[in-house]
């Protein structure tokens, strides 16, 4: 039975929190030298996003005289805490597996919609009329990549649920610890397409090409962040930075958590999300312009969806 | 802030300098000078931390070009006041300082000087590459001074 503390360490330190913050900004200083490699460029230190976050930090905060002001000051908060929270909640192979009262797959799954929610309020309580086509855009893609998901994500959850004896398992514990027993999902051919249909997702979830068309710059100017400076947009990028480690971490539970204990583990998984993040969001957003809205919209509901019904029938006709 | 020995946070800050262009009615010859400093591999400016940003209000260096014409002149300022402090504003090719080869022109309310302090001048029809990324530097050093 934890205590009250141990979650609270759980959340704020590791693996949520800081942690989670550290990890996140390093992949996204990885992903920025990659990018820079791959078009012959030196490219930025890997530290390059602390060093925004402190340079942000130092700035004037100003607030639109349009801008409807409470909405516009909290919401970036409320943002990152969620993503805090939902980062605690993702198991690392051998290494930690979260309380059953921090809650379960649902759970996640809605906290994980909360960053694009926050995008959307924070957009409309700008005042911009940048901030609000950003808006309706969130709105739109977020409905496109939400289906899908869910339905990768609950093939996953009723393959372990079979095997296990019972219909569906919607706890990140048991799925890794199925995997460790059974071998990881990724190395299983008939879990492919569900694996296809979660890599769609993280272009989508995370906002990069070819599927940034909420935040796109040179469009919208990063719509619904326009308005946004100094310490509050700081905190946009911190709760973009956790998302990743969120989504990341969430990529590995589901599908190759397999890893030694203690240290060796942890690291075991940094360099699984790095990778990850590499080879699903920096090769792919260096080698693709940006989807018009309307086209990412149909390919969502035409490929990942497709994939996602055809995991589900798979796993439900093999077991 | 000590003015000599700046602060471990200040020394950070500034190795993330965030540019935003402003066209005052340039001939867009420095414009795509700026563009390419930035964008092709070989004068990377991301190695120094900069990036191009699409909002004035994530910006710390702001990059002017082009006389300031009568008609962008309000909209030139306006946009200068939404950019957050501490900044620092370059002016980049000849016509901000003197007009080039626009100057004593009806349409012209420059020199840019008159209505924004500029911190530091790259002169030239179109100034090079290299000269830019010296100036960007050099606004990088001043930019140091204040925040």
């Amino acid at each position: 039975m934890p205590d009250s503390l141990s979650l609270l360490v759980s959340v704020l330190v590791f693996p949520g929190g800081f942690f989670a913050l550290g990890l996140g900004l390093l992949i996204k200083g990885v992903d920025r030298r990659v990018a820079a490699r791959l078009q012959r460029r030196v490219g930025p230190p890997l530290l390059q996003p602390v060093f925004d976050l402190i340079k942000l930090s130092r700035k004037e905060t100003m607030i639109p005289a349009q801008a409807s002001g409470a909405i516009f000051r909290w919401v970036p908060l409320v943002g990152l805490s969620a993503m805090v929270l939902a980062s605690a909640m993702i198991p690392i192979g051998g290494v930690y597996s979260p309380s059953p009262e921090l809650g379960d797959l649902l759970v996640l799954f809605y906290l994980l919609a909360v960053p694009a929610v926050v995008l959307m309020l924070a957009g409309s309580a700008s005042g911009s009329p940048f901030g609000a086509i950003g808006f309706s855009r969130e709105m739109a893609i977020m409905l496109a990549y939400e289906g899908p998901v869910l339905l990768a994500l609950l093939s996953v959850a009723i393959r372990v649920g079979l095997g296990e004896g019972h219909l569906i398992s919607l706890s990140l514990t048991e799925i890794v610890r199925y995997q460790q027993l059974h071998g990881a999902f990724l190395l299983d051919p008939w879990m492919w397409p569900a694996v296809l249909s979660f890599l769609c997702f993280f272009p989508a979830n995370l906002g990069v090409l070819p599927f940034d068309i909420p935040e796109a710059e040179t469009e919208v100017l990063e719509g619904p962040l326009l308005e946004y400076s100094g310490p509050s947009l700081g905190l946009f990028k911190m709760m973009s930075a956790v998302k990743a480690v969120v989504v990341l971490g969430l990529g590995v539970a589901l599908f190759c958590p397999n890893g030694p204990d203690g240290v060796l583990g942890l690291a075991l998984f940094v360099v699984k999300c790095t990778v990850l993040a590499v080879l699903g969001v920096t090769v792919v957003r260096t080698g693709m312009g940006r989807m018009r809205i309307d086209q990412a919209f149909y390919f969502f509901l035409k490929w990942p969806a497709a994939l996602g019904i055809a995991s589900l029938v798979i796993v439900l006709v093999r077991l | 802030m000590n003015a000599i020995k700046p602060s471990l946070a200040s020394r950070l800050s500034t190795k993330s300098p965030w540019l935003y262009r402003i066209n005052a009615g340039s001939c867009n010859g420095c414009d795509v000078e700026l563009a390419t400093t930035a964008i092709i591999p070989r004068y990377d400016v991301e190695r120094l931390g900069c990036q191009y940003c699409g909002s004035p209000k994530h910006a710390d260096i702001v990059l002017i070009t082009g006389p300031l014409t009568a008609r962008v002149k309000d909209k030139v300022l306006r946009l200068f006041d939404e950019i957050p402090e501490p900044k620092v504003t370059v002016a980049v090719g000849v016509c901000p300082i003197s007009g080039g080869v626009f100057r004593e022109s009806y349409a012209i309310a420059g020199p840019l000087d008159k209505y924004i302090p500029i911190d530091v001048n790259i002169p030239g029809c179109p100034p090079r590459p290299q000269a830019i990324i010296e100036g960007i530097a050099k606004a990088i050093a001043v930019w140091q001074s204040r925040i």
